[in-house]
């Protein structure tokens, strides 16, 4: 009776040892394999934070030295990253506010509504948000060359609007499909239109899909680089994306200056994408043509 | 709640959505009214440069002069198709859109079946996970010329750790290591989305098959190749050719870390037609390799719409 105790208490133990080995194996793959991912993002704190004295250096120093906040200051007197910054901000809000009108009405068509030519309109979204921006940007250059509105802002705006338009419809959609039907029958019992159903009904269940779409459309503006650099030639309309590019490390800006410009810049896109990320992959995925 | 959502929509099948509303159904002009403001946005600004580009590519495109535009038939596609330089770009951009395919693939279906598992901390290193796709275009270039600086870039200390390596390599310099560096880069910011989509796949198998297989005598290899991979098999079908579609778009990364160099070793099709229209001003012949490059990201974007379908089909 005693031995036969001991045995399962042995075996107990054993199996303890081994899960715990297991665990600790498991822990350590996640922690090694979250420090490679991680680990350039995690150069460009240490290169911000620290006087480029340290980093300057051949090996550098893995771990920071010496904290330093003075690049900030240093980088928006030595460049004009405040009107980069102002540039980018002002074409990211007129893309934001026309991609949420328009995606809106688009959403609500592909949603809640049936018509025929429905599904010919989701397979044109589709259709156009998969092609390279690069194949359209010569037209569209010679285009705006010849009507003359290169090196302004709003032109900008309405092309960055084109192009994240249709996953903005598709995300909406997602969000707009989870309204029950019932309620929308329910309100149109009641007399409202369907206009009526969609502003007091539809929407107000939505918002945070909408806060989505306005997310997905300001940081597309805020981020993209192609178009900005083509049509917005001049510099005085020059956005952050652009002008980031221009900045040559080292050989003219310090190395915490222009590692703090990508961090400035960084800062916003990855709060707003990673607190809507979920939103955000189902219309980039989920844009499924359905009957 | 919210995997559940995640999950549905990302398998695409978005819930119990069966019919609209019984009074919605009726056809009147509303749906119409509602589409037509981003049919005429969308054809302005996206379809008609295309229909404009693929005129623009019979014929001679003088900027400079408003003279006449004169039609050259196939000329440009002539020239194109008897180009080396053409089939060599053809060449990177598979190598190029294949080699992103299988790493960002490989790492993000790793990293969801390593995220998938329930740990301590699992918010977190979710979180920062996801890091890498969060971050703009621009500030990643950035990020990484600085770590791949010839002089001071902190990845060399791991290249002094190879035996033979005596000095710094000029990374971009190099057309092998550039090529690897350009996927790599590509890589680095493009797994998160797909760890997050075969995330949800995983987490939408039922725990049933998994119990069921056990019970079975199924052990763990046998479980994650008759269960697991079955069960994300149609999502991991779908994300490649999504990949597909992303990294044949890549623009940003290649085009201010090498420009398409050394020498054309990194220069895909996008680059391409920058580079001929924007450095070399020969805007026709960019146009038709923009047609060529149009051409075939409908022909990937037609099979994914297939798919879709089908899987639509096979949900419902």
């Amino acid at each position: 009776m005693v031995a036969h105790v001991e045995d399962t208490r042995a075996a107990a133990s054993k199996l303890t040892a081994r899960r715990l080995l297991n665990s600790s194996l498991f822990y350590l793959t996640v922690a090694v394999v979250s420090l490679i991912i991680v680990f350039p993002v995690y150069w460009m704190m240490i290169s911000t934070f620290q006087p480029s004295k340290y980093i300057l250096h051949f090996p550098p120093p893995l771990l920071p030295q010496e904290l330093y906040f003075d690049q900030f200051g240093e980088l928006f007197s030595e460049h004009p990253i405040a009107k980069w910054l102002r540039n980018s901000f002002l074409i990211a809000v007129m893309t934001m506010l026309l991609c949420m009108a328009l995606s809106v009405l688009g959403a609500f068509a592909l949603s809640n509504l049936r018509w025929p030519g429905r599904n010919l309109f989701g397979l044109f979204l589709l259709v156009t948000q998969m092609l390279p921006e690069v194949l359209i940007l010569i037209p569209l250059y010679i285009l705006y060359r010849r009507l003359n509105i290169l090196n302004s802002i709003p032109s900008l705006a309405l092309i960055d609007a084109a192009f994240i338009l249709p996953i903005c419809i598709w995300i909406l959609k997602g969000v707009f499909d989870n309204v029950p039907p019932e309620v929308l029958d329910a309100s149109v019992v009641d007399g409202c239109t369907e206009l009526g159903a969609l502003w007091r009904i539809v929407l107000p269940l939505s918002a945070p899909g909408l806060a989505a779409v306005a997310v997905v459309a300001f940081f597309f503006a805020w981020n993209e680089y192609l178009y900005a650099g083509i049509m917005l030639s001049s510099g005085d309309f020059m956005p952050a994306s652009v002008g980031l590019s221009t900045l040559k490390a080292i050989a003219q800006t310090p190395v915490e200056q222009y590692m703090a410009a990508g961090l400035v810049f960084s800062v916003l896109p990855v709060v707003f994408y990673l607190a809507m990320q979920r939103y955000i992959v189902s219309g980039l995925t989920a844009g499924a043509v359905k009957g | 709640m919210n995997e559940r959502v995640d999950a549905d929509a990302l398998a695409g099948r978005s819930g119990g959505r069966k019919s609209p509303p019984r009074l919605f159904r009726r056809r009147y002009l509303l749906p119409f009214a509602l589409v037509l403001p981003i049919v005429l946005y969308e054809g302005l600004l996206i379809v008609y440069p295309i229909v404009q580009g693929i005129y623009g590519s019979f014929t001679r495109i003088e900027l400079a002069s408003s003279a006449a535009t004169i039609w050259v038939g196939w000329d440009n596609y002539e020239r194109m198709f008897s180009d080396p330089a053409f089939w060599k770009v053809i060449r990177v951009t598979l190598l190029f859109t294949s080699l992103v395919i299988v790493v960002a693939l490989t790492v993000g279906l790793l990293t969801a079946l390593l995220f998938n598992r329930p740990f301590r901390f699992r918010p977190v290193a979710r979180g920062m996970l996801m890091m890498p796709w969060a971050i703009p275009e621009v500030p990643v270039v950035m990020i990484f010329i600085w770590i791949l600086s010839p002089q001071f870039g902190v990845v060399n200390i791991l290249a002094r750790m190879l035996p033979g390596v005596t000095q710094n390599p000029q990374w971009l310099q190099v057309p092998e290591l550039a090529m690897a560096w350009m996927v790599l880069i590509s890589s680095w910011k493009a797994f998160p989305f797909y760890s997050l989509v075969i995330l949800a796949a995983l987490q939408a198998i039922p725990q049933e098959l998994y119990e069921a297989a056990r019970v079975d005598g199924g052990n763990r290899l046998q479980l994650f190749w008759h269960v697991t991979i079955p069960g994300i098999g149609s999502t991991l079908e779908l994300l490649v050719v999504l990949a597909a579609i992303f990294s044949f778009k890549q623009f940003t990364i290649i085009f201010l870390m090498t420009g398409g160099g050394p020498s054309g070793t990194t220069e895909t099709i996008v680059i391409r037609i920058f580079n001929t229209a924007f450095r070399f001003y020969d805007y026709s012949y960019a146009t038709a390799l923009g047609v060529a490059g149009f051409v075939v990201s409908l022909v990937v974007a037609l099979v994914f719409i297939l798919m879709q379908v089908r899987r639509t089909q096979e949900t419902a």
